[in-house]
């Protein structure tokens, strides 16, 4: 249809392409490709009829272009330019119709069977729709759909496209190159297009003319055969590999390829994975356990785990948020948390979807669905936070999640055996034993793991075991018979207060009243709860669910706010559920309350959301706090530490002034005061910046773990003691750290007993205590 | 899409009605109104019967009808030759006016006005027309190599309006060293007048405009095309060359013209092919050609009836008139532009 013989194009003097020759049949696809400046367009211009060839010829239809005259050209080929002018009032009809140029007559009538053909055409890009639409009033994609249809409606048997899919977007860009690849074949029509898109090169292109920067026509061929990467790299002057490190997909090799790259990486120090039959096996336990175990035993110990999905998150020293159980696990391991030991954290926001948050920051929400299919890009992200870890340690303790044998998920894993894979970890598998079913759970996880997968698993746990350990043993020998994995350990039930991750526990909820009695609403966004824990380490005070509000009442010494995912929501909840109108009335009957981030916000007067952070609009609060809350996108995360201010006499907790805190914040927005509404309400300010103010009986901050530091939480019980007449002394208030501390050295002497550590050495290729 | 067609040629139709019953009504008051006040009634009887007051009959024939006509035509071709050079420059802010092209024309004219009063010999209609279009053509082929130059049409616009400044400092210059006799004839003409029109310029200046406004309609298919861009029309087989050669002839004659006999005329050229455009809602050139050219002799008689009656018997430049009602219009144009661009 069109041939180029001994081409050479150029401006002038300046010869762009030399001696180039070509053919391009009716109904073939031939794409030009190449770097910025090789001539593309100036070929493109050349065989437009825009350019007089410098030498050679061109043949369109078996005949010299130059003896055609424009008007036959124009019957015989449309050119499809990059440049686009704006045109008032003229809608897509009329944008056509102009196509219709050589049909027409000499006012430009259109017949009848113009307007048919110009319809058609409509309808064939996909653009009868816009037929009335005024063309200035389109979108890219759907301008770039009217103008084929414009070219079209000449029809043409050549047809030239100078770059027609720059600046679409990718959807409409594969819409624009099924429609080519459509015409072409359907209507028998020679293509000519430049793209710089070679995903869509390879789509679209039966043959490729690849030309370089100097303007030579380095390559032509079967678009398969261009298209290969030392090609492409070469004429792209890329660097050799760099190109398959783009487009993997030109490789038509399983992404899991990459994968097997990266697994070739070695690091400078030994892993061990702990995986669960189950959520909630105590897997998290397991590894802080064996982390002080390490550590007392002189190793550099880091805790590790791809993904957690969790409410609770903790914010690193440099403001970066991860899981909460690796933080205990660090702490179990002696050194400061690091968002490396849990590069992916999945914050669930509403019922379907998730925050997704990698490395500590934040890169969106996504639902279930997404999230699976976007997880493997994330392989990357994992293994650098293994290698951050990795520069320093000379083990890794790795813990799974959930159960390693959940087949529908298995594809693309990157939590149990795929992580395990990704860095040639050994596997303890974790079943527990109070729930029942401890050997099914064992073997049959066992049994649904591939061959390789089960090679891994060196040693089989059983965990949350109460009363005599010899009952089990014959148990314990069929199951190593029948798995042929040694049971290294049958591990006790243990009472701790060691922080629980998931929200799902059911630690709080009916702990009998005891002498002072906190309530916490459960709202049902709740975040962050793990604020409270520190009072459950505490003798004599008992910290309260509270989701009816028939459950609040005047007995609870003080009812706690907590922190929110989605404040609006739940302050929706609040005001449906009656809650709000009970708490008004605790209040009202001179009751104490206290709310944290969250909270504190809706106690304040109103939460406007203007830039829709969350739902959009705004809504009512509690009114309080004369605060009004502002939700703006840019989060706030930091650590604090600080002192509450000097409280005057009649506030209830005036006792608690001057007490230091250490804490954290996280949250969309800004608080303040409204003057205003300050008006004859007694407000101080409560914590330091401006982060919290109160009442005499209501208080607000927010900073998250405000009541971890043990003076602050001495006061705080003390207060609300005295209110009830209670001999403080009578509660033992300790320092949470200390506790902590003091259970985690419990916890791996424990595990020590009853674990047999030498084969766990002996397998991770330790020696059992560090030579030093 | 039939529907659409047809409630946008309803429109049309309404709208070029609309047009011819303004031009009708506006040259029946324009024959009526002046320093002497003819009733429609007797304007009737003077213009279809024989008799009446011969001052009268005077008046309106000699005075009145021609320069009625040349004001319909030559406001028709100003506003013509706009939109011809707005479609050649894609810059809706092009006119001959602000290009500097009404100004070549006056500039060349005055130089032969004075140039033949000095030898004692009269100018004709014909030679005035190719006096000014000399000027036009030359202004234009300035115009044009700047746009060579210069891609940006802000700054094209502003190489326009210094054309025309030279142009008017040139005439200041000849006024200056003009005999007494001619220069209030001069002055006069320079600002932009219709008075003092006879049948003689009209019998030039009809055929010569309606020359124009049909070679504009016989090239309106061409125009639809360019529209697009040059490269397009290019590619469905329009030959550029001579069709911007007649583009930009056509518009030269037209503005030639008017300057010839009523001197530059201000912002015709841009303001009536702009609220056309907005009234038709439409940019096909076969729809705007006839309705630009109804439009620029509706607000030429409209302006040159209030320049003649608003100071009576004083008369006042129908730039002064035109400037008033069209900057607003251009200026509107312009901020309603960097409103869409934004």
């Amino acid at each position: 249809m069109i041939q180029g013989k001994n081409l050479s194009v150029g401006y002038g003097t300046d010869v762009v392409i030399e001696d180039f020759s070509f053919h391009v049949e009716a109904g073939c696809i031939t794409a030009l490709i190449g770097p910025n400046g090789a001539g593309k367009s100036t070929l493109l211009k050349t065989l437009g009829g825009y350019l007089a060839p410098l030498s050679g010829s061109i043949l369109l239809g078996g005949r010299d272009a130059l003896s055609i005259s424009p008007t036959e050209r124009a019957k015989f080929m449309a050119v499809m330019l990059t440049s686009r002018k704006p045109v008032e009032y003229m809608t897509c009809f009329d944008v056509v119709s102009v196509g219709r140029y050589q049909y027409t007559g000499r006012m430009g009538n259109l017949t009848s069977k113009d307007e048919e053909k110009i319809e058609e055409t409509l309808a064939f890009v996909g653009a009868a729709h816009l037929a009335k639409r005024e063309y200035d009033t389109l979108s890219d994609g759907q301008k770039q759909r009217v103008l084929l249809a414009r070219a079209l409606v000449q029809e043409p048997k050549v047809l030239l496209l100078d770059e027609p899919t720059s600046f679409l977007d990718i959807g409409v860009k594969l819409e624009f190159v099924e429609t080519l690849k459509k015409l072409a074949k359907k209507e028998q029509i020679a293509i000519v297009v430049s793209m710089h898109e070679l995903e869509f090169v390879k789509q679209l292109a039966d043959y490729v003319v690849g030309i370089d920067s100097h303007g030579t026509v380095k390559y032509t061929g079967k678009a398969d055969q261009i298209l290969i990467p030392s090609i492409l790299e070469d004429l792209y002057e890329m660097k050799p590999g760099s190109f398959l490190k783009l487009y993997q997909d030109f490789t038509k090799e399983p992404v899991a390829s990459t994968h097997q790259e990266f697994s070739s990486h070695s690091f400078p120090c030994k892993f061990l994975m702990v995986q669960g039959t189950m959520s909630s096996a105590g897997k998290s336990m397991v590894v802080a356990a064996l982390c002080r175990i390490f550590a007392q035993d002189g190793y550099r110990v880091r805790p590790f785990k791809s993904q957690n999905m969790a409410l609770n998150s903790y914010i690193t020293e440099d403001g970066l948020e991860m899981g909460r159980a690796q933080v205990l696990q660090a702490e179990a391991a002696g050194v400061k948390p690091s968002v490396y030991m849990n590069p992916i954290l999945l914050k669930p926001t509403s019922d379907a979807g998730s925050q997704v948050i990698v490395n500590g920051k934040v890169r969106g929400n996504m639902s279930a669905r997404d999230y699976f299919a976007y997880k493997k890009e994330l392989v990357p992200d994992i293994l650098h936070a293994v290698e951050e870890l990795s520069k320093d340690a000379d083990l890794i303790v790795i813990e799974g999640a959930g159960s390693p044998a959940e087949i529908n998920l298995k594809k693309d894993d990157i939590v149990n055996m795929g992580m395990a894979k990704l860095v040639d970890a050994p596997v303890l598998l974790v079943g527990d034993i109070d729930r029942g079913g401890v050997f099914a759970q064992l073997l049959g996880t066992l049994e649904l793991l591939e061959p390789e997968e089960k090679e891994r698993v060196f040693g089989l746990l059983v965990n949350k075991f109460r009363g005599d350990a010899s009952i089990l043993d014959p148990g314990i020998a069929m199951l190593e018979k029948r798995s042929k994995v040694p049971v290294l350990g049958v591990l006790p039930y243990l009472h701790h207060h060691l922080e629980d991750e998931d929200s799902l526990t059911e630690k709080f909820t009916n702990r009998s009243r005891n002498q002072i009695s906190i309530g916490v609403v459960k709202l049902p966004h709740i975040s962050n709860f793990t604020d409270f824990d520190v009072f459950s380490t505490m003798e004599g005070v008992g910290v309260t669910y509270l989701t009816n509000p028939k459950e609040v009442c005047s007995d609870y010494d003080c009812i706690i706010l907590p922190g929110s995912k989605n404040t609006i929501r739940d302050m929706q909840w609040l005001r449906e559920s009656g809650m709000e109108a009970a708490l008004l009335r605790y209040h009202h009957e001179e009751g104490l309350m206290i709310g944290i981030c969250g909270g504190y916000q809706m106690l304040g007067h109103s939460i406007e959301d203007p830039d829709g952070v969350e739902e959009g609009g705004s809504i009512l609060g509690l009114s309080l706090l004369p605060v009004k809350t502002i939700l703006a996108s840019k989060k706030v995360r930091k650590q604090t530490k600080g002192q509450v201010e000097e409280l005057p006499e009649n506030f209830l907790l005036s006792k608690c002034s001057h007490s230091p805190y250490t804490g954290y914040e996280i949250h969309m927005g800004e608080t303040t005061l409204d003057a205003t509404l300050c008006e004859g309400a007694e407000c101080v300010a409560f914590t330091e910046q401006g982060t919290g103010y109160c009442t005499p009986r209501v208080y607000g901050t927010y900073i998250h773990g405000f009541f971890d530091g043990g003076q602050l939480s001495h006061n705080l019980l003390y207060a609300l003691g005295e209110r009830k007449h209670l001999a403080v002394e009578s509660l033992e208030v300790r320092d949470y750290a200390m506790i902590k501390e003091e259970e985690l050295n419990q916890l791996a002497d424990t595990f020590r007993q009853y674990l047999s550590m030498d084969a766990i050495y002996e397998k991770i290729g330790l020696h059992p205590r560090k030579s030093s | 899409m039939k529907e659409k067609k047809e409630s946008s040629c309803y429109r049309i139709m309404i709208l070029y009605v609309l047009l011819l019953g303004l031009l009708g009504i506006l040259m029946g008051v324009n024959l009526c109104v002046g320093s002497t006040m003819i009733s429609p009634g007797k304007c009737l009887v003077l213009l279809f019967g024989e008799s009446g007051d011969f001052v009268e009959r005077t008046i309106l024939f000699q005075i009145r009808l021609p320069r009625i006509l040349a004001a319909l035509f030559l406001g028709g071709a100003l506003s013509l030759a706009g939109y011809l050079l707005q479609t050649f420059f894609s810059n809706p802010i092009a006119g001959p006016f602000v290009l500097g092209i009404s100004s070549g024309a006056k500039c060349m004219v005055a130089v032969l006005m004075v140039i033949s009063c000095r030898v004692g010999w009269v100018l004709n209609s014909l030679e005035m027309i190719l006096a000014s279009l000399a000027g036009s053509l030359l202004a234009t082929g300035v115009v044009l190599l700047a746009s060579k130059k210069v891609k940006n049409m802000a700054i094209l616009i502003v190489c326009g309006v210094m054309i025309g400044y030279i142009g008017s400092a040139i005439t200041e210059l000849l006024v200056t060293f003009a005999e007494d006799s001619n220069i209030v004839n001069l002055h006069n003409w320079s600002m932009g007048s219709f008075s003092g029109i006879t049948w003689s310029n009209v019998s030039y200046v009809i055929p010569v405009v309606m020359m124009g406004l049909l070679s504009s309609m016989w090239i309106s298919k061409e125009m639809e095309a360019y529209l697009y861009g040059e490269d397009y029309a290019k590619s469905i087989g329009i030959g550029i060359g001579t069709f911007r050669l007649i583009l930009i002839l056509l518009s030269s004659i037209l503005s030639a013209t008017v300057t010839a006999f009523a001197g530059p005329v201000s912002f015709v050229g841009i303001a009536v092919p702009h609220v056309i455009r907005r009234m038709f809602r439409s940019a096909k050139p076969k729809i705007l050609i006839p309705a630009c050219f109804l439009g620029g002799g509706v607000f030429c008689l409209w302006s040159d009836l209030l320049a003649r009656s608003l100071f009576a018997p004083m008369e006042i430049s129908i730039s002064t008139i035109t400037a008033i009602f069209g900057a607003p219009v251009v200026l509107s144009m312009l901020f309603h532009r960097k409103e869409k661009s934004e």
